[in-house]
């Protein structure tokens, strides 16, 4: 027994140092991290055979091999082998698992080149992964028709990649897309809208016209909720001011009259009944759903929902699109909105980078951007690339941004209240709440 | 003897090993880590930082956190009632030499079978669906208006719905138990009752529930551990962002390890290793108390 007993302990001592040998690779990995820019180059000559390019690429995907996104990708890569015979893309569709898959993979030094997710995620989570790329942006590619990267696609999506990450850009924008009220034009014109409403009054004056009409004017569901009381208090004060109201964690920042006009605002709307009366048991994509079968007139969503909808309404819907209004006596305008994009990031380990930015010119700009923007009806990155009919309004819109919201204008910035927050606006909008009682809960 | 040792040895090293390697050493990393605050799960221990207790006291801060601790006690409570009561009911009905015992209890099994996403997402968005949902349309069918009229989905009334759907799949597993403890009981037992007259009821309480009570009580600890480690039911209820009525400890531990789905936010590992320490003192504390409540006085038979 005794025997025994010093048998396991020896076991346990074994595990314990096989579980620090373990962990050592680790910690070597990290210390190499600070040299980011130090290396970007130096790779260039070998991976340039005469001519051409030259390496295998490993790219890790945010799409599905079925998606849209996913086959024209698949497909532009095939197209971009065939031109460069000697470099080798192998896709590895992680869909939107990548959030959680990607990080551990480059921590544990597996090859990976290229991936892709939000703009604002791959530069704050994945930012000290990534090649700095702004000598690629200044180079000149098949598909940039002799002129740099950079002045060939849209110049705000860079600045806004400079935006989260100050000292350079260390990623590729693709995909752009604005958070705004996609709405149906048919329902517009039928109610006698002429223009798409500027302004809060005008905005209330419409969902009366649209009501009167037979429509119901507005609808939501849990996933975006939050999106309509983050919007309207970043008009009245701006989205600094809204994660500031978040975060606090007194409290009295609920009592500012910010806060009372927008619950007022909104219980006259469900009041007047603007609301879909299943707005409060809503779960997605029930709202979504409904302005794909004609039923609700406007939905506060990202451009991506003309794609995501396309199955049940087909091309020929009558998209149109219009900032959130303006509150009045509130700080912001029109200009203001959470608008962004899909991004690339290039390995800043990769052996290959040059064949890399190659092959994210070749899917950012010309033929291919075009198709993506296509096929998948959303907006190009491209500066001189057209644009799909159902996103005419918000070409304009996209042209006029100039302040960037956050996601939800802020209202998500702390985790812990949010649940609180959506949960109560839904009653409030739902006409469970009044005003006062919302505020309340808030300061719960 | 000494060869036997030999032997005893060379059986016992794999599964000491891996049971050290698998279990043992990922509990002593996630206790030690929850002492530390610590951005990334995959950061090496270097970039850690020293916090104490700090992360239980964040966690005994937070609002939402305590709101995930109530949910999970109310589930474990009014769906362990209502759960419990069924599968014995259908167990005892189905025991007692009904007709197509076999077919009833595959029907009640049923849902176990499915996948929990797919049942997830059948309730979520057909059954308490407010415009055709299948509570809507045969509450209509029934002339019971106001059934018909509540919105299950919205805030109010989703604790409950997630608590109904949840609790409808878990009666044929529970029922399943019951039934193996019901038929283990000699028959001899029941023909005696019935011949001294004793009626159904009576047999029940008398014979029945007295020599189940082990039964009972690892049913107990088998709920207890499944409603403290409450989650994909929860996600399939809110999928994007957690809500305060169906929020669990690890919904919230997911979220502040992997991050928000929807923003992007601080994540705190560290703190995350603390719901798990919480979580796991919960359960050994639940089966401690269920182990004292039902002494194990062995009755043979």
């Amino acid at each position: 027994m005794k025997k025994l007993k010093k048998l396991a302990a020896m076991l346990i001592a074994g595990s314990v140092l096989l579980a620090g040998c373990g962990t050592k690779p680790e910690g070597s990995s990290t210390s190499g991290e600070p040299e980011v820019a130090a290396e970007s180059n130096t790779a260039s000559e070998e991976t340039k055979s005469e001519g051409g390019l030259k390496g295998e690429l490993v790219y890790w995907s945010m799409w599905n091999q079925t998606e849209p996104q996913g086959m024209v990708i698949e497909e532009a890569i095939n197209d971009f082998m065939e031109k460069n015979p000697e470099v080798k893309v192998e896709i590895n569709w992680n869909g939107r698992e990548i959030r959680k898959t990607l990080q551990p993979a480059l921590d544990n030094g597996q090859t990976i080149d290229i991936w892709d997710e939000d703009l604002e995620r791959v530069l704050k989570n994945w930012g000290n992964y990534a090649l700095k790329l702004d000598d690629y942006l200044k180079k000149d590619y098949p598909t940039t028709n002799g002129k740099p990267y950079e002045e060939s696609v849209m110049g705000s999506l860079l600045e806004l990649a400079r935006y989260y990450k100050i000292d350079g850009v260390y990623a590729v924008p693709y995909q752009p897309f604005v958070f705004t009220f996609m709405y149906n034009k048919d329902h517009f014109a039928k109610a006698g809208i002429e223009a798409p409403p500027k302004t809060w009054d005008e905005f209330t004056a419409a969902c009366e016209k649209l009501k009167t009409a037979g429509f119901v004017p507005l609808t939501t569901d849990d996933a975006y909720v939050d999106t309509l009381i983050g919007y309207h208090l970043a008009r009245a004060k701006g989205y600094k001011w809204v994660e500031e109201l978040v975060k606090d964690k007194t409290n009295t920042l609920w009592d500012d009259p910010a806060v009372m006009e927008m619950a007022k605002s909104y219980e006259e709307l469900a009041a007047k009944g603007y609301f879909s009366p299943t707005v409060g048991a809503n779960k997605w994509p029930a709202g979504q759903q409904d302005v794909a079968n004609g039923t609700v007139s406007m939905y506060l969503n990202g451009t991506w929902l003309v794609n995501e909808i396309m199955g049940t309404t087909g091309p020929d819907f009558p998209w149109g699109t219009f900032a959130y209004p303006t509150v009045n006596g509130g700080t912001d305008d029109l200009t203001a909105a959470n608008y962004g994009a899909q991004a690339f990031q290039i390995n800043k380990d990769t052996k290959y980078p040059d064949a890399a930015f190659a092959l994210l010119a070749h899917l950012t700009t010309g033929e291919w951007d075009k198709t993506l923007a296509e096929k998948s009806f959303g907006v190009p990155v491209g500066s001189a690339t057209d644009w799909p009919v159902q996103l005419a309004e918000a070409k304009d819109l996209f042209g006029s941004l100039k302040t960037c919201y956050p996601w939800a204008a802020g209202i998500q910035a702390d985790t812990d209240k949010l649940p609180v927050i959506a949960s109560n606006f839904t009653k409030l909008i739902s006409g469970q709440l009044s005003a006062e009682a919302f505020v309340a809960e808030m300061k719960k | 003897m000494k060869k036997n040792k030999v032997m005893m040895v060379t059986f016992l090293v794999p599964a000491i090993l891996s049971y050290l390697l698998v279990f043992l050493y990922p509990t002593m990393r996630t206790t030690f880590m929850s002492l530390f605050y610590v951005e990334n799960i995959t950061d090496s221990v270097l970039k850690w930082r020293w916090v104490g207790l700090g992360n239980f006291k964040t966690l005994a801060d937070s609002t939402l956190f305590m709101q995930a601790l109530k949910n999970i006690s109310l589930i474990w409570l009014w769906g362990g009632v209502g759960v419990f009561l069924l599968s014995m009911l259908f167990a005892v009905i189905l025991t007692s030499g009904v007709k197509g015992k076999s077919f009833y209890r595959s029907i009640i099994y049923l849902p176990n079978v499915v996948s929990a996403v797919a049942m997830g997402t059948m309730w979520m968005q057909y059954v308490y669906n407010p415009k055709f949902g299948l509570f809507k349309k045969v509450f209509e069918f029934l002339g019971l208006k106001k059934l018909a009229e509540v919105q299950w989905t919205a805030p109010e009334m989703l604790f409950a719905a997630l608590v109904i759907a949840y609790s409808f799949g878990m009666v044929g597993y529970f029922m399943l138990i019951f039934m193996a403890g019901i038929e283990r009981i000699p028959p001899d037992y029941y023909e005696a009752a019935t011949m001294e007259g004793a009626s159904v009821v009576k047999k029940f309480f008398s014979i029945t529930l007295p020599l189940l009570k082990d039964v009972i009580r690892t049913n107990i600890v088998l709920w207890s551990i499944s409603a403290v480690g409450f989650f994909i039911w929860s996600q399939i209820f809110s999928p994007l962002n957690p809500e305060p009525s169906t929020v669990t400890p690890m919904v919230y531990m997911y979220q502040l390890v992997f991050g928000n789905n929807m923003v992007v936010t601080d994540r705190n590992v560290g703190a995350g290793a603390a719901v798990g320490v919480i979580l796991t003192v919960i359960v050994v504390v639940l089966f401690a108390i269920t182990t004292i409540v039902f002494r194990d006085d062995k009755i043979e038979y």
